[in-house]
């Protein structure tokens, strides 16, 4: 839910990365916290386990500045992919402007990654919003990996709604810019 | 349950906000209280303590209560409407408005609990009745934000700002 503070002239927008375990959500935040300009983010927030995977979520606040008198702010999120943990990504979607689903394009994540995404329907459907006319973009991450399956496959299982994908190797930050930038102008134009 | 798009909060409403956040902060001689949506993000402060962590502080609140809530759920109680958090100096006591805002306060020793579960269910309420009229002027008052300039200025930033 998008927050319109006249009075003190701020925006503030929710973008959460949802997706299976180990897919790069974290490492999609931690490439745009790294690269871009120090004056446009906060501290990252993580909240993990001993072994560095995602408990919680992850958080990091960007302040695009000032734009036409208003502060302008994107709140990124990822929830955390085990499977376990459904609940909690639940608990995080709360509020969203726009999802990013971030799949692992390797063949043997090819069954999870549609769990996810139907996990993600029902969530959705839960707090009555429908994916079809939502903020929603995917992210085909690990391009490079030698299982990877073919965009084409992908996009046929995967994208049935037909919404923007992009292609991505999130470790080396290829896509992760370009996909942020699709929903964040997506996340504006319905706003 | 359907999820509000935006909500528009006016200069008007944001002061009587601010009213009612200062006053429970002087009435409980807490050092710090803020109003929090439930997606996380800051509606308003009071205080010095929180200021400089208000961003991150409004992030993990608001997850700590929606996880407290599917506990709930898990253990057949309808919902937790509030969660007190204690340290060794500092405690916070958040408390949910109408389920759509959190309203934190955080406070030291010297203040009771039992202050501040009274006090901050009588602002809570007051803070439902705010919601209910922000609720209502959030449409009308949004087209005088969202143009086709900003619009337009707001992709150019986005393009500015993140690219590879």
């Amino acid at each position: 839910m998008a927050l319109i503070n006249i009075a003190s002239h701020e925006i503030h927008c929710k973008i959460v990365y949802y997706g299976i375990g180990y897919c790069g959500k974290t490492t999609n935040l931690q490439y745009v916290f790294r690269s871009i300009n120090p004056s446009a983010r906060g501290e990252m927030l993580s909240i993990a386990t001993e072994t560095e995977r995602t408990l919680f979520f992850d958080f990091l606040p960007l302040d695009l500045g000032t734009v036409h008198g208003f502060r302008t702010r994107f709140h990124l999120y990822t929830v955390p992919g085990q499977i376990l943990y459904e609940r909690t990504r639940f608990a995080v979607l709360n509020g969203a402007d726009g999802i990013v689903f971030v799949a692992d394009s390797q063949a043997e994540k090819f069954e999870e990654n549609v769990q996810s995404i139907s996990e993600l329907e029902m969530n959705m459907r839960r707090i009555g919003k429908e994916l079809g006319n939502f903020p929603f973009i995917i992210q085909w991450n690990k391009r490079d990996v030698p299982s990877a399956l073919p965009v084409s496959v992908l996009e046929r299982y995967l994208n049935r709604r037909r919404v923007p994908s992009f292609e991505a190797i999130a470790f080396e930050g290829k896509g992760v810019f370009a996909t942020l930038r699709a929903i964040s102008k997506n996340v504006m134009a319905q706003l | 349950m359907e999820q509000l798009t935006n909500l528009v909060i006016s200069d008007r409403e944001l002061a009587i906000i601010s009213t009612v956040l200062n006053k429970l902060m002087n009435d409980t001689n807490a050092t710090s209280v803020m109003l929090i949506d439930k997606s996380g993000q800051v509606i308003a402060t009071q205080g010095t303590g929180v200021r400089r962590n208000a961003t991150s502080l409004g992030a993990l609140l608001a997850g700590a209560f929606s996880s407290s809530r599917h506990i709930a759920e898990l253990l057949g109680e309808k919902d937790f409407r509030t969660i007190f958090q204690q340290g060794v100096h500092e405690n916070i006591y958040t408390t949910m408005v109408e389920e759509q805002w959190l309203l934190v306060i955080v406070f030291d020793k010297l203040t009771h609990i039992g202050l501040v579960k009274v006090l901050s269910k009588k602002a809570s309420d007051e803070m439902g009745r705010i919601l209910e009229r922000v609720r209502a002027d959030t449409s009308r008052t949004k087209s005088s934000v969202i143009n086709v300039q900003f619009r337009s200025s707001v992709e150019d930033t986005i393009d500015l700002l993140f690219r590879d």
